[in-house]
């Protein structure tokens, strides 16, 4: 087990956040027989992202199973085959098909141990990359704020090769389902990952920058996002602490609502849509434990626009956060205005497109 | 004359690359369209020939090291004598041509 | 073929009555919740039940009951369950739309229409990978046939020949819709053909032709040729559930008793020799106090404590 933070003396390998992923499932399922992983195209082609090369060579046919384009099937099949014994990782290619898969995930995956009294459970992960990148309205969402409601069904998203590693380790030791929600924009970024095995634990988020005037809570490929605006914000001296949630069920509420109670204001920041988004989430759970005493606490959300996202590169850079949007809105919270300016979409001009 | 080559820009959204292989030592003369180096990007791989003789001096990233887009890889130059520079600042950039694979 | 031997073929009719008298005892009750039973169609549970081993493992939709009770399910704790109380298998927790005793070879039942068909092709994988013995049969209605999950977990069971037995009983109507006003195939035994699934329809009132049929394809699936369709052709005496109206006239529905699957094989019995006024006596005596039993421990059990809401969730 290693601590979320790499520590200074800990040994790492810098790898892309693909190989990440392969060298998690590998050690998983070297150490376990029964792991099995189903998904279009991951056998022999590797994945559409490479993110599972090797793993057929070395596995087989048996373990690593091309399905049809069939997400209904694919999750029941992986959520029966891990009720019966096989624990089973399911790869969605692009999060907006998962929908597909929504019957099986949600009515009985999340719901087995429940309905069953305890009788059975379904070790089951769904893998899926959410994210916008030029592929339009119908392969660019992000949907994890859907799932976060969901008794039953654990939801992380990695932001970084080392937690694509620790998480999806940890994912495939829960005895019941879990969503990891990666990002087609993190694929082309290494980084570092400790070389000794070890997890990240599902429900800890992690600060990636320290600061003292502002709280920022993002996850995914936002919180690149998110650092990038508090370098912008750095050079006007507003110092934002940034925090990688990593865990959006559960939430690690503790973490977040500690730098709050430092800072006095919350930012929360997400690539999906800001209603019923994770941030609505994270902004109201921090206001119930503060309760009397986060009275002055000043809370904005940033998100998409209440828009499909198109594929149309200006449409799509004007849907979605950027730094310079961020910083504004942090800038805009820091100075005192309105959080309800940040919401209010006939405002964009406040916000600079990038 | 020195040249560098440097990480080409490659398709969107790659930042930084892994060098794979370099298909010649200190010393070796490339000719135009031979292979110089292999790069991997997060998903493909890449393969940097010579768009022009040259020959390799010094070797700026080791194999399995990683190097941002447009940031030096290699130093090369036209003649087996010519002496190094102390920066790369004065170095222009060799005529490559690159195939991603 | 009809059970192999006389203690089965007995058992068999003793499981239909059983059945029969189960659900109307929960029927006649006040509190009797929200209830699909299987009045008419008790030969398609228990024909299939028939030819279960103990390592099988059966997945149904929500008309589970009858199932249940094939399988060889402790009546009492069946009836606690859907009484909602804490000594049910699923501790209350479930009720009939989610019944499940993994251990008795229930993998359960789910409630929603061809939910728990690709649940099932997993089970099957789960069995093929581990080289294990015993098969795996989901048993759904007509009302499942148009679902696309039936579909793609036809598909891939066909693909990699899972050891998995889809049963189709066809009672004919999804609730009020008849079912030639929803589903185009002549015969719905035609949906697996697409698939190069082997498949048969057939007279879901008449046990012995059930359990023939189940027994073949059940035989096939053991031996590694994959999957198998069957297709019961059933009426169902009551209307889709407890809490639906029912959309057959008082003539049709008189007629309809005289085709009951429990006479009809009754009388087969009792041609054959096997069954006479007085054995039939003591097997109505055996299912009256079966279920006499089975109500007063349901009755005597205690619902589960309120702080229950908060376990078995992760």
């Amino acid at each position: 087990m290693f601590s979320e933070m790499p520590k200074e003396n800990d040994a790492t390998v810098k790898m892309y956040f693909r190989e990440a992923i392969i060298r998690a499932l590998r050690e998983e399922m070297r150490d376990d027989p029964n792991i099995v992983l189903l998904g279009q195209d991951i056998g022999a082609f590797g994945g559409s992202y490479r993110e599972f090369d090797g793993l057929y060579g070395e596995f087989g046919p048996r373990r690593v199973r091309d399905m049809p384009v069939a997400e209904a099937a694919m999750v029941g099949v992986g959520v029966g085959a891990a009720a019966a014994g096989h624990r089973s990782v399911v790869s969605i290619t692009y999060m907006d098909f998962l929908m597909l898969g929504f019957d099986p995930l949600i009515n009985y995956a999340a719901k087995l141990r429940y309905k069953t009294g305890g009788q059975l459970n379904a070790p089951v992960v769904v893998k899926t990359t959410a994210g916008a990148r030029g592929q339009g309205v119908a392969h660019s969402q992000c949907l994890e704020a859907w799932l976060m409601s969901v008794p039953g069904l654990k939801v992380v998203a990695p932001s970084t090769p080392a937690d694509a590693y620790g998480l999806l380790k940890a994912a495939l030791r829960e005895t019941g389902p879990v969503v990891y929600v990666d990002h087609k924009r993190l694929f082309p970024i290494p980084g570092d990952v400790p070389i000794a095995e070890g997890i990240t634990r599902i429900g800890h988020a992690a600060i990636r920058r320290v600061g003292v005037d502002l709280t920022i809570t993002t996850h995914s490929f936002m919180t690149r996002v998110a650092l990038e605006a508090a370098e912008l914000l750095a050079a006007e001296n507003i110092s934002a602490e940034v925090i990688d949630l990593r865990s959006l069920a559960p939430l690690d509420m503790d973490t977040v609502t500690a730098s709050v109670r430092r800072t006095g204001i919350l930012l929360t920041l997400e690539e999906g849509q800001m209603t019923c988004g994770v941030g609505a989430e994270v902004a109201t759970r921090v206001r119930e434990r503060l309760g009397p005493a986060g009275s002055a606490l000043r809370t904005g959300r940033l998100g998409a626009l209440p828009v499909p996202v198109s594929s149309n590169p200006v449409l799509e850079a004007a849907c979605l956060p950027g730094a310079h949007r961020v910083a504004a809105a942090a800038r805009a919270l820091f100075v005192g205005a309105a959080a309800e300016v940040l919401a209010d979409t006939s405002t964009t001009h406040l916000w600079s497109t990038s | 004359m020195i040249y560098q080559i440097s990480v080409p820009g490659l398709v969107a959204d790659v930042e930084e690359i892994r060098v794979l292989e370099w298909h010649g030592c200190i010393g070796h003369e490339f000719d135009a369209g031979d292979l110089i180096v292999e790069l991997e990007t997060h998903k493909a791989l890449v393969e940097v020939r010579a768009g022009q003789r040259g020959i390799l001096r010094q070797i700026l990233v080791e194999e399995g090291n990683w190097q941002k887009i447009g940031f030096p890889l290699c130093l090369m130059t036209d003649t087996a004598g010519e002496p190094l520079p102390d920066s790369v600042e004065s170095a222009g950039d060799l005529l490559v041509a690159f195939e991603i694979t | 073929m009809s059970p192999s031997n006389h203690a089965a073929a007995i058992g068999a009719l003793r499981t239909m009555m059983l059945i029969r008298a189960f659900e109307a005892t929960l029927a006649r009750r006040r509190d009797h919740g929200f209830q699909l039973l299987s009045a008419g169609e008790e030969a398609v549970a228990v024909g299939l039940c028939g030819v279960l081993a103990d390592d099988d493992q059966l997945l149904t939709s929500g008309r589970s009951i009858a199932p249940a009770l094939a399988r060889g399910l402790e009546p009492a704790r069946v009836m606690a369950e859907l009484l909602g109380k804490a000594t049910g298998f699923n501790k209350g927790k479930g009720g009939r739309g989610h019944l499940a005793a993994p251990q008795n070879g229930f993998f359960g039942a789910h409630a929603v229409v061809g939910g728990n068909i690709s649940i099932a092709a997993g089970v099957a994988l789960s069995r093929q990978l581990a080289a294990a013995p015993g098969i795996v049969a989901v048993l759904f209605g007509d009302g499942a046939c148009g679902a696309g999950a039936l579909h793609e977990s036809l598909n891939i069971a066909a693909i990699w020949k899972l050891p998995l037995l889809f049963v189709c009983n066809n009672n004919q109507l999804s609730v009020a819709t008849p079912r030639t006003a929803a589903l185009a195939p002549k015969l719905l035994s035609d949906l697996a053909h697409a698939f190069g699934v082997p498949s048969r329809t057939v007279d879901g009132m008449d046990l012995s032709e059930v359990a023939c049929a189940a027994g073949e394809a059940v035989a096939g699936i053991r031996a590694g040729q994959g999957p198998a369709f069957i297709e019961c052709i059933s009426e169902r005496f009551g209307s889709h559930s407890t809490t639906a109206r029912e959309t057959r006239s008082q003539v049709d529905l008189r007629a309809l008793r005289s085709r009951c699957p429990i006479a009809r094989y009754d009388a087969s019995l009792r041609a054959a020799g096997l069954l006479d006024d007085a054995r039939f006596q003591e097997l109505e005596e055996e299912v009256t106090t079966i279920i006499a039993r089975a109500v007063d421990f349901a009755e005597a059990s205690k619902t589960p404590d309120a702080t229950e809401v908060l376990t078995d969730v992760l």
